[in-house]
């Protein structure tokens, strides 16, 4: 009753304040309603009019009336919250929303296992919330970190609509094991965010140090991002519907031969043939490329009562990507459910449903094995799409078939169902003792399809077609069972927390590929005649866990945070199965202090301090890392019979034990000004040690190489977050800028050389070395262009030129390790109208273009970029290309060559939005209605030729040594997209 | 209110039971604790190291290494690794070697473990005819023949003997045995499978030629004694007289059987790779065969040369040129053959691709070329004539008439041509090259042009050059392992 009332006024005000009301210069009656920042009425506030005793109070439901003329100035204060100066002017009715003044210090952070004041926090925590997400529209949760948090790195590894995106908090701490984040869906731990939907998401809290982390031990090395989903928070229920559209496309093309000079190169070469049979002029960049589309509909419904709050929601989202047959569509249902049974029970239950499916594009791979990329780049515009019998055309000179060919010559889709939920019982045992038993899942059912029909591709001819059918499982459960202690005595203020947890995960898989098909219109494999691969395999892993916290604050001046947790992996071997990771951290609220009550500028002021230790046991696929696994699978045919035969496949190593990461953090939090400017600041040392590496051994052993504790590396670095409300009142600014250093060292891996991201044939480019950050290039030192042979030239290790170096001429060429990156966020506002504009950067990478080697090497017949016009043709001609060399890579080694400068800054995002006005809103019974436009990539400033800097080669490896070692390559990857969005957000 | 202390004490229970739950069992793998118990886990390790045959290095690459090196085959195909190889510009961070390596390492391992852990099975049904001995002997003829394969190529390894227990690099870093250290221990484990290998398991030819037998461990010591740099020509003949007169019963066949993909185990074969189809199938036809046959319309690898074709057509040679290569139309520009597209030829003595699929397969060993191989060894005793004897059983059943024994040189490069023609594509040139002291001569006269140039290649053949580099790739792993001479 009460809320309708208020919203019947609040409508009834905004239609007055569109009419422009005449005002007189004698004093008239002065209305308004105060309201606080969620929208709740402010009884008591105090209403004066300036340099008088005149004034007056707020009512109950939060209006107020007095006599005030048109010069006059009204002060609006509360305890608790920032003056406000209005001066009346010619408005009869002055509506005011009190800002909290200590808002930002009293929003309740969640961490780990609970929640926190802001101001209570000892730790590095970020916090990514609801006003991040309005921003603009996301289909992904590491989109809307990116650039959001110090220290959060977001590694886009391409454009593609399917791809995930890969997050580092406070760099790279492993090689060996995952460096990706824990991440924490209402209780439930999870990798894999891809099917999350960013709408039903409340807030995000980033754990960064090991104090915050460490209650999460066994996970938390790698940092932990812990989402909580929205809940009911209003009494009435609340609809809303999101919906957008845009298109993207490819913000970039590249120049390449055309027919004639593709001609000119080939004859050069000694490539000779009939070229009337190839008289076509295909612009294969238009062909691949292709204006995206995106769509995506959200319908929510929430509410809350004395006894249930409530979310349900439901949406679709459909992502057609800017190269070709790219797709992506998303189905989330999603019901948040909390009910008090009683004064001492509450149960809960938040369950999600996706039903995930995409379309995948072969990427980072040269044309010769279908990467679509680089055959849009080094396919002849000579030849057409298709041959007259519908077959794809390859290659003039070699089979290499157009990149249509693979983007539609194989029918194929990944489909996911997942399930990821928990429910939940909190019992008050005392009123300060709760016990909390939480049990989740992650259920996932996948389902990979390929079909490549036995007519129009050379590959599928040759294997009578291809089917495939690939499922996998992934069940995983945890249990947690916590009780909680939090009591206030005086001045001293006690939490403690004491649990324990268990967890398994179990990965079943299936595989069936079968050749021999009769035709395409069966694309399933029952349909093929030869089976080359039907077999399924299981694997499990388990984690048990103690874990325990006390908090202790005294006057809300002297914090500390103290954490235990001991973890149990099967990944380990008995001797070494336990880790156990404490931390501490304290904090001083100077500003608290007697001695600082004077200082009314500063508002806020508070040093935090923390150390602990993490671990990681996240070996990927190798489930039993510890047991030299002995693999099936190396069957031979004796006597015509097919006999089962198995082979060593791993090293045992009954020592391998945890990873540990420790860490140290100081951090300082400062708010001045009526807390209209904050500032934080945090450094951090992390010292990884027993590094689960897979060490590279002799192959004379017959394995590749060993799972092994063994080295350092060490992550250390600065990070700083200023927050600004620059302008207050009808016109808003605010501004949020963020930046981040970190430096990497790999500080021991005894002596190894790790190589990794080997392309084209040449070998490895990144390499983790001792001394050296992770993932620097390695390779030769271009010496320019012979002017007499028209040859490369190399510098050896004696920094002469030679045109064959040794192996051991190769050094360090490059650091795809940014100096720093930053984001930058404005937000404006005047009136209805939103302007938000996040910048996003990163400065002193470097980058190695290997799509290069592809498009300028003039080895074969691929065709090349435009810079081989400059190749060298006659003696004592300078130039930096050298000359063509059929079948020979010796002037195309990796070297300095491909090396260029990786920084950039884009503008990420750009979002106009207008909320219709309230009076229109009446009219249509609407309570908000928000319509939108948005550019994302609309700017990109850099020096990177190749298609785009965002991108990584091995970014989405399933291999951690890959993923962690091999940074910055670009080798034929899906480029970031440039996108234009139109949205409208409705609630009623 | 009681609910809330059963809460507790489901508390408490859970404290306990830890752990056991984190003790899992690998559910999909074996384990070096429990994959060797019995006899079948015994025979399982035995297959897997058969199945090393099925390597790459196996397919197609000892191909490239012995033909295409030598100066019976282009590189065909697009890949400028294998256009190196052929042209004999050869670099110690190529790719092919460190598979070549790693895939012949990877057998030796198999081996490694079988002797390791066999002889301390205890199963009745390994008791039974021997069959403990015989897969120990097995193992040992495996061993030897990666061993072989790894001397040959690369002069001097580390010898492994034993399965890898530690990733110390004071374990592991293993420096080179000698060239001579190898052949010792390689002749050492083939005395061992010689006696305790039959002539034959049973009367089923898909066994015999499948497994290690008697005639494959005296044929392979014949051709090491040949190989070795003390070669012991008395020893040569005695092994191949072994094979010769084998109770197993190695005939000559018709030439034409021997690779016509309907003959498989076949009388003259001694030992071959198995291959059956679906998932034990060779993709290497589909890599070699043309268009008509193979379905695709990509260059082809491992081109027979026109020195190799010439060779053919001056001994009127045709029975086995038309077994050996396939002349076909094409569209793609040759450097040897043809600009532009037009006729060219295919290494053909794998005749069907079956898409990637193919049960077509390379001899280990037949008896072929152990008759030239005594003939060999004769003629280097000193009996040209007795060797001519043996060249024109080869002769004879491809219709071309007898050789008269003139000098022992003369002989020895009759032989030499013999040996080319009857074993082109089959892994044996380069290895005969370098036996006979000929791979620079041979290297180095020859006159192949490449057509867009019109220039004549220079392969600029070294003594050093006939042992490849040790892989760079291998170094970085292994401090304690050296180059070889002319390579940095």
């Amino acid at each position: 009753m009460f809320i309708r009332m208020q919203k019947k006024v609040t409508l009834l005000v905004a239609f007055l304040l569109l009419a422009v009301i005449y005002a007189g210069a004698q004093d008239r009656t002065v209305q308004g309603h105060i309201k606080d920042q969620q929208g709740n009425a402010l009884p008591g506030v105090s209403v004066a009019i300036k340099n008088t005793s005149r004034g007056a109070m707020t009512q109950a439901d939060g209006n107020y009336s007095l006599q005030a003329g048109p010069a006059d100035t009204l002060v609006f204060s509360y305890i608790g919250y920032l003056s406000q100066e209005v001066a009346v002017g010619s408005r009869a009715t002055i509506d005011i929303t009190m800002q909290d003044q200590n808002k930002q210090l009293n929003e309740v952070v969640v961490v780990g296992y609970g929640t926190q004041r802001k101001k209570d926090i000892t730790g590095a925590v970020s916090v990514v919330g609801e006003k991040e997400f309005a921003s603009r529209p996301n289909t992904q949760l590491g989109s809307v970190l990116q650039g959001k948090a110090a220290g959060v790195q977001v590694l886009s590894s391409s454009g593609k609509p399917s791809a995930g995106l890969n997050i580092r908090i406070r760099g790279t701490n492993s090689i060996g094991a995952s460096s990706n984040p824990l991440y924490v869906i209402d209780g439930v731990p999870t990798t894999d965010t891809r099917s999350l939907n960013p709408a039903d998401i409340e807030s995000v809290s980033v754990l960064k140090d090991a104090a915050s982390a460490a209650i999460y031990g066994a996970s938390g090395a790698n940092g932990v991002v812990l989402i909580t989903t929205r809940k009911g928070k209003t009494g009435e229920p609340r609809f809303e519907f999101n919906a957008y559209g845009g298109y993207s496309s490819v913000w970039k093309r590249l120049d390449v031969l055309n027919a004639s000079q593709y001609r000119d190169l080939m004859t050069e070469m000694g490539y000779i043939t009939d070229w009337n049979k190839y008289n076509q002029n295909t612009n294969w960049q238009d062909e691949v490329f292709r204006k995206g589309t995106s769509q995506n509909y959200q319908l929510s419904v929430s509410g809350k009562n004395d006894k249930t709050t409530y979310y349900l929601s439901g949406g679709w989202v459909q992502q057609n990507g800017a190269v070709r047959s790219a797709t992506m569509d998303r189905f989330n249902f999603k019901v948040n459910l909390e009910q008090k049974v009683n004064n001492w029970l509450t149960m809960g239950t938040n369950v999600a449903y996706s039903r995930w499916h995409d379309v995948d594009v072969t990427d980072n791979i040269g044309v010769d094995k279908g990467g679509v990329l680089l055959g849009a780049l080094a396919t002849p515009p000579v030849i057409g799409i298709y041959n007259p019998d519908g077959t794809f055309t390859s290659n003039p000179f070699q089979d290499w078939e157009n990149p249509v060919a693979s983007t539609d010559g194989a029918q194929r889709g990944y489909k996911q169902q997942r399930l990821l939920g928990n429910v939940y019982a909190e019992v008050y045992l005392l009123p300060e003792l709760k016990f909390r038993s939480n049990f989740g899942i992650d259920y996932n059912n996948s389902v990979y399809d390929y079909f490549l029909d036995p007519f129009r591709t050379s590959y599928g001819r040759a294997k009578q077609g291809i089917g495939q059918n690939n499922t996998d499982l992934v069940n995983y459960w945890i249990a947690e069972n916590t009780l909680s202690y939090n009591k206030t005595f005086g001045k001293h203020t006690i939490g403690a927390l004491a649990g324990v947890v268990a967890q398994k995960t179990k990965w079943e898989s299936a595989s069936i590929e079968k050749n021999g098909f009769s035709g395409g219109s069966i694309p399933t494999t029952n349909a093929g005649s030869v089976f080359v691969t039907a077999q399924n395999t299981k694997s499990e892993k388990s984690n048990a866990s103690f874990l325990g916290r006390v908090n202790y604050s005294f006057e809300d001046k002297y914090l500390l945070t103290a954490n235990f947790r001991a973890d149990a992996s099967s990944a380990f071997g008995p001797d070494h199965r336990w880790g156990y990771f404490p931390s501490v951290s304290v904090g001083w609220r100077i500003s608290q202090e007697e001695f600082m009550k004077g200082v009314t500028a500063i508002n806020d002021l508070k040093l935090r301090a923390g150390w602990g230790l993490v671990g990681n046991d996240q070996l990927g696929d190798r489930r039993y890392a510890w047991l030299g696994l002995v693999g099936s699978g190396s069957n031979y045919p004796i006597g015509g019979v097919v006999l089962p035969g198995n082979s060593p496949s791993s090293f045992e190593n009954r020592n391998l034990k945890w990873e540990a990461t420790e860490q140290y953090n100081v951090g300082v939090d400062v708010a001045v000004l009526d807390s209209r400017l904050s500032f934080s600041a945090d450094a951090y040392v992390k010292n990884t040690s027993d590094l689960l590496l897979n060490v590279p051994v002799p192959k004379s052993t017959g394995f590749d190489v060993s799972t092994q504790n063994i080295g350092k590396i060490q992550n250390k670095g600065l990070e700083f977050l200023v927050s600004s409300r620059n302008f207050v009142g009808e016109f808003q600014w605010e501004t949020d800028f963020n930046i981040s250093f970190n430096r990497n060292k790999v500080v021991d891996i005894v002596g190894q050389d790790i190589f990794n991201a080997n392309v084209a044939n040449r070998g490895s480019i990144s390499l983790a070395r001792e001394g050296e950050p992770l993932g620097v290039f390695y390779g030769y030192v271009a010496a320019g262009v012979d002017p007499e042979t028209g040859n490369m030239q190399y510098l050896d290790k004696t920094g002469k030129k030679t045109f064959m170096p040794a192996a051991d001429d190769r050094r360090i060429i490059g650091d795809p390790n940014p100096d720093f990156i930053y984001g930058l966020t404005n937000n404006f506002s005047y009136k209805n109208i939103h302007l938000s504009i996040f910048l996003q950067g990163s400065q002193g990478n470097d980058m190695f273009n290997a799509s290069r080697i592809e498009t300028e090497s003039m080895i074969d017949p691929r065709n090349q970029s435009t810079a081989v016009l400059r190749r060298w043709k006659t003696a004592g001609q300078v130039t930096d290309i050298p000359k063509a060399t059929p079948n020979n890579s010796d002037n195309s080694r990796i070297s300095t060559r491909y090396v260029e400068n990786g920084s950039y800054m884009r503008v990420k995002s750009a979002t106009l939005s207008y909320d219709l006005p309230a009076s229109l809103l009446n009219r249509i019974k609407l309570q908000r209605l928000r319509v939108y436009v948005t550019g994302e990539n609309l700017f990109t400033f850099t020096k990177y030729t190749g298609f785009d800097p965002e991108v990584n080669y091995l970014g989405n490896s399933t291999n951690a040594t890959e993923a962690n070692t091999s940074m910055g390559v670009d080798f034929g990857t899906y480029p970031q997209t440039r996108n234009l969005i139109v949205g409208l957000n409705v609630s009623f | 209110m009681q609910a809330r202390y059963i809460v507790l004490c489901v508390l408490a229970l859970s404290l306990g039971a830890c752990s056991k739950f984190v003790d899992l069992t690998p559910i999909s793998d074996a384990t070096t604790g429990n994959a060797y118990q019995s006899a079948s886990d015994a025979e399982a390790a035995l297959t897997g190291a058969y199945d090393a045959f099925q390597q790459e290095y196996y397919v197609w690459d000892n191909i490239n290494f012995t033909d295409v090196v030598s100066d019976n085959y282009y590189a065909g195909g697009d890949n400028p690794e294998i256009f190196a190889l052929d042209l004999l510009n050869l670099s110690p961070v190529n790719s092919r070697l460190f598979n070549a390596w790693s895939q012949l390492y990877t057998g030796i391992a198999r081996c490694n473990i079988i002797l390791q852990k066999v002889p301390d099975i205890t199963d009745p049904k390994l008791e039974a005819n021997n069959r403990k001995e015989q897969i120990l002997g097995e193992a040992a003829f495996l061993r030897a023949y990666h061993y072989y394969q790894l001397v040959k190529t690369f002069g001097g390894v580390p010898l492994v003997l034993e399965p890898a227990t530690s990733a110390d690099p004071g374990q592991t870093n293993i420096p080179r045995s000698t060239d001579a250290e190898v052949y010792t221990q390689i002749i050492k484990d083939l005395e061992f499978a010689l006696s305790r290998l039959p002539d034959a398991y049973s009367d089923d030819a898909s066994v015999n030629k499948a497994r290690a037998t008697k005639g494959a461990v005296n044929a392979l010591l014949a051709k090491v004694y040949a190989q070795k740099a003390d070669r012991d020509y008395n020893k040569v003949l005695e092994y191949c007289n072994a094979v010769i007169s084998s109770p197993a019963g190695y005939q000559l066949i018709n030439y034409n059987f021997l690779f016509d993909g309907n003959h498989y185990n076949n009388d003259e074969s001694i030992m071959e790779v198995q291959y059956t189809g679906g998932a034990e199938a060779n993709y290497g036809p589909q890599l070699l065969l043309p268009p008509s046959l193979s379905g695709d319309t990509w260059r082809k690898f491992v081109t027979p040369s026109k020195d190799l074709v010439k060779a053919f057509d001056d001994e009127h040679d045709n029975i086995r040129k038309n077994t050996t290569v396939l002349f076909e139309n094409v569209t793609w520009t040759d450097e040897y053959w043809a600009i532009g597209g037009g006729s060219v030829p295919f290494a053909y003595k794998w005749k069907s691709a079956s898409g990637w699929a193919s049960t077509n397969r390379q001899y280990l060993f037949r008896l072929g070329d152990i008759i030239l191989l005594k003939a060999e060894a004769l003629n280097a005793l000193g009996r040209p004539g007795d060797a001519a004897v043996e060249v024109n059983k080869i002769r004879a059943r491809v219709s071309l008439p007898g050789v008269t024994a003139t000098t022992k040189e003369a002989m020895q490069l009759i032989i030499e041509k013999e040996r080319r023609l009857e074993l082109a594509q089959e892994g044996q040139r380069w290895d005969d090259l370098r036996r006979y002291g000929r791979a620079e001569t041979v290297m180095n006269g020859l006159n192949e042009i490449d057509l867009r140039t019109n220039q004549r290649v220079n392969y600029n053949m070294t003594k050093d050059k006939e042992l490849m580099p040790i892989p760079q790739l291998e170094r970085d792993r292994n401090k304690q392992l050296g180059q070889n001479p002319g390579y940095n």
